[in-house]
């Protein structure tokens, strides 16, 4: 297991350079002059210039690439044009809203799936199920999204739309606001940042059920034609035992590592969501980096995306290994 | 007889597959007493397997079962039974064991969990895993089932099974996927657990010398329908259904005449399940009469003493004379030329987890094995699982490259192999004359040349040359592997490598495969090297016999003499190892 960490870890690590080499590739070839965007368009020539020499740009490329790598290092990932603000503190600011918003994706995503699977399971012969499954697959994103605030919010109004509170300045410890409700003893802070998290949520996990619920519904049907499940049968356990026993446990590898899948198409996802409901997360500060033509913001943003992921295939490895004792880390 | 443990009356089975139902027993009547062993004999697709899952109301649901009669276990009867009073009889009256215990274990539940299961204390669970010779039973109460044998494995399903102390056992083929070796005493393990509770067994096999070891009565079936039922010696000795006499006939062992080809029943059989009045057997059937094709014989009392389902029983043993003169193997072209030769073969593969710095250990499988094949000489590579002969066979063929040492072949052409699963050999969506034809086309052939060496590739080994546009679902195992012979003898090899081609096969579809196989390295003047576990064959077909162990050519010689005079303790346990049907006899 410490092996395993230590060699995911330096891959990580490995990941993370290749990464910044990208983002600084994109970064130099773009025409923008970051001297000049963040100078300002009105500042004289030699104020520009002698930023320029400052901020090292006059410099050959590999050093600038070592400086970019040593600062990124040091949690710098640069400066935003737009917000004015160092990139790091932005993603620190917006992040916790995000990592909230994919935990309850995840976890509705993985209720819903659940029970898709198990309709499909006991409804076997009816095609409804697949239909179903197929449809809600198919429907993109956005359109999704809009439907769920159009009806549940705008016409019912039996769920907030937009934002993450109906508080105004409310601030926590962890920026959790669902947990830092309970922190704080103010529990109508969760239940109003639960409120609010359930329609972008919903639609987020729509299209992890579908996948992660076709993937269990098929390993399932797999595992109980196994030849353990008839020994299990033939001791006269019963059915409803051998599925939760016998069969779950070893049907899991499958869907979690769609699971983890998933959550690297959620990234996409993310922006357009969050722009829907006005969600307060990186996706939104994604998206509005994007109409300002904040390429270090969207790039920094990326750089984060891509760690975040590779930690969670490394989850989902663990969690795999869990399941299934024979695969050894 | 004793109030019967098993009752079965008039069991009618259809099952469904791809949307069709057919007959699968047609017809079963069987009373079993306390603690009897009653073997079960019949060849694949014979309904044996049914008649067990049956018993135990196993049957999976997605065939659709459709069952008529009685099947009553002491006094709980299992047809119609519902769900919990079926989980009750299968917690206390009935418990199978399965034929592969690798697959039979939930791989994510520790032993001790999965044999607790059913109400045991940790006390017993432990106190029944030493029973069943398995050593450090803590050990292996807490590991899970992969790292357990096979043997092991098939010890702990007998241990579940017998811990609930049933009144009936019912054993499907419990040995066949498992070493020679260990064959025995798994046998032996469970026919003493059974006399200790007094616990009926339904032996299932398709292997007569492995009933005649063990079972007190036989009942042999065939195509859903009982040939033949009674006392085993009887029936050994004197069969009185043609079907049981022709299984006799076809199996083979250490003292069946290596200078003649094995007599063999014919195979060919329809897979729809003939209905109705006349006889299953008659299409195959060498006695047949018109009146077998008009109406379906009754078990009657015969001369013998079993019973047998023939209205010819007391022509049965001009029968078995006539088999005992099967035609003798053609005249080999044989040739002084090495088909191959292996010089110092050594392999070694990476054995478990790297480390941090990828250091890898490694196990060493052949360690430096030296072998040479004439032309037209059949070398048999013997060896229980392990011991490199796999391996061997496939460096031979040119897939693995050794570590070190030299493979050379006649002429430099590679060989051709013909694997154990011959299904998962062939292409599924291409037809067989397409996978023959394969070989072919470097020749230049044109099209119409090239179709008639298909025919004659098919007609060489046994089939229809019609099914040249069949896809290999539409055709049996057994097909399907004479086909794999076809593609590699369509071109003749100089060499051809066959890795346990006989081993998922039953007796008279080994039998006729060796023939296959005999005859055509004989004509064709090919080299053969002939990886298998099963002594018997190994001696049929072969001029020598190499024994592998731990990765060293431990002894090779002619057959008999290393049977007769076994010098490697391995060997001496592989003869040992082999069901004798006479020898059987003789100590009767």
């Amino acid at each position: 297991m410490a092996s395993y960490l230590l060699k995911r870890l330096a891959g990580l690590a490995l990941v993370l350079l290749v990464m910044s080499f990208i983002v600084f590739c994109l970064q130099s070839i773009i025409p923008a002059d970051p001297a000049r965007s963040l100078a300002g368009p009105s500042a004289p020539q030699e104020t520009v210039d002698q930023l320029r020499q400052d901020m090292g740009l006059n410099d050959p490329l590999l050093v600038q690439y070592g400086s970019f790598v040593s600062r990124l290092t040091q949690g710098d990932l640069g400066t935003s044009i737009r917000t004015r603000q160092p990139i790091a503190e932005d993603v620190l600011r917006y992040g916790p809203a995000t990592l909230e918003l994919i935990i309850a994706a995840m976890l509705m995503g993985t209720a819903l799936a659940f029970i898709l699977a198990f309709a499909q399971a006991t409804l076997q012969r009816s095609g409804g199920v697949r239909v179903g499954m197929l449809a809600l697959g198919s429907v993109p994103i956005f359109l999704t999204a809009l439907l769920l605030a159009y009806f549940l919010w705008f016409r019912l109004g039996w769920f907030p739309g937009s934002g993450r509170l109906d508080i105004r300045r409310f601030s926590g410890p962890t920026g959790f606001f669902v947990l830092d409700g309970l922190l704080l003893g103010r529990p109508e802070v969760s239940l109003s940042a639960l409120r609010h998290l359930f329609l972008p949520a919903l639609a987020l996990s729509v299209p992890i059920a579908v996948s992660v619920g076709r993937s269990l519904s098929s390993a399932l049907v797999d595992v109980m034609r196994q030849p353990y499940i008839r020994t299990a049968s033939g001791k006269g356990l019963g059915a409803g035992y051998i599925f939760l026993r016998h069969g779950l446990r070893n049907a899991a590898s499958a869907p979690l590592a769609m699971l983890g899948l998933q959550v690297g198409l959620l990234f996409g996802n993310l922006l357009i969501v969050e722009r829907v409901f006005a969600w307060p997360g990186l996706g939104l500060y994604t998206v509005q980096s994007f109409a300002t033509s904040d390429l270090p913001a969207v790039l920094g943003v990326a750089l984060v995306f891509g760690a975040f992921y590779i930690l969670v295939t490394m989850l989902v490895e663990i969690a795999q290994s869990l399941a299934d004792p024979r695969i050894a880390l | 007889m004793r109030d019967p443990v098993l009752s079965i009356r008039g069991l009618h089975v259809r099952l469904s597959r791809d949307g069709q139902a057919s007959t699968v027993l047609d017809g079963i009547d069987l009373d079993m007493a306390p603690g009897e062993v009653v073997a079960l004999v019949g060849e694949s697709g014979s309904g044996k397997s049914t008649i067990g899952l049956a018993i135990q109301g196993l049957l999976p649901a997605e065939s659709q079962p459709d069952i008529s009669g009685s099947i009553r276990l002491a006094e709980s009867e299992v047809v119609g039974a519902k769900p919990d009073a079926l989980r009750q009889i299968r917690r206390t009256l009935v418990r199978g064991v399965p034929q592969d215990p690798m697959g039979a274990l939930n791989p994510t539940m520790t032993i001790g969990r999965q044999m607790a299961e059913t109400g045991l204390t940790s006390v017993e669970v432990l106190d029944w895993l030493t029973r069943v010779g398995l050593p450090d039973p803590e050990r292996i109460a807490r590991d899970m089932p992969h790292r357990l044998s096979g043997g092991q494995r098939q010890r702990v399903l007998i241990a579940m099974s017998m811990a609930a102390k049933p009144r009936l056992l019912i054993a499907d083929e419990p040995t066949t996927a498992l070493d020679v070796t260990v064959q025995a005493q798994i046998l032996a393990l469970l026919t003493d657990l059974a006399r200790e509770q007094e616990t009926a067994i339904l032996f299932i096999t398709h292997d007569l010398a492995v009933a005649a070891e063990l079972s007190d009565r036989v009942m042999v079936l065939f195509g859903g329908r009982v040939a033949e039922l009674g006392d085993t010696r009887k029936v050994v000795a004197s069969p009185a259904h043609p079907y049981s006499a022709g299984l006799l006939s076809a199996r083979f062992d250490l003292d069946t005449d290596r200078n003649r080809q094995l007599t063999s029943l014919s195979i060919d059989r329809d897979r729809r399940r003939p209905e109705g009045a006349h006889c299953n057997y008659q299409a195959r059937c060498p006695l047949a009469s018109s009146t077998c094709r008009l109406q379906r014989p009754d078990l009657k009392e015969t001369a013998t003493g079993s019973r047998a389902a023939c209205f010819h029983s007391d022509r049965v043993p001009e029968l078995l004379l006539s088999a005992r003169t099967a035609p003798e193997w053609p005249e080999p072209i044989a040739s002084d030329a090495d088909a191959l030769e292996l010089y110092r073969i050594r392999k070694s593969f990476p054995a478990g987890r790297s480390t941090l710095f990828g250091k890898k250990r490694h196990t060493q499988v052949l360690a430096g094995v030296d072998l040479r094949i004439r032309l037209g000489e059949c070398v048999a590579l013997v060896g229980e699982s392990g011991s490199g002969k796999s391996t061997l066979l496939r460096i031979a063929a040119g897939l693995t490259q050794a570590d070190e040492g030299d493979v050379s072949w006649f002429g430099g052409v590679p060989p051709q192999v013909v694997f154990q699963d011959a299904v998962a050999a062939l292409t599924p969506w291409l037809t067989i004359g397409e996978q023959i034809r394969d070989r072919l086309r470097p020749l230049g052939l044109n099209r119409s040349e090239q179709d008639k060496r298909i025919a004659e590739a098919l007609n060489l080994v046994g089939i229809d040359p019609a099914l040249a546009e069949a896809l290999p679902s539409e055709l049996s195992g057994g097909q399907c592997q004479r086909v794999t012979v076809a593609r590699a003898v369509v071109v003749p090899p100089r060499l051809l490598l066959c890795d346990e081609p006989i081993s998922a096969m039953d007796v008279s579809l080994a039998a006729q495969t060796l023939n296959l196989l005999g005859t055509l390295r004989r004509q064709l003047g090919m080299g053969m090297l002939f990886v298998t576990h099963d002594l018997a064959a190994a001696r049929l077909i072969a001029d020598r016999i190499a024994v592998l162990e731990k990765g060293q050519l431990v002894e090779i010689g002619e057959p008999d003499q290393i049977i007769s005079a076994p010098q490697a303790p391995y060997t001496k346990t592989l003869v040992s190892a082999v069901p004798r049907l006479h020898a059987q006899e003789a100590r009767l």
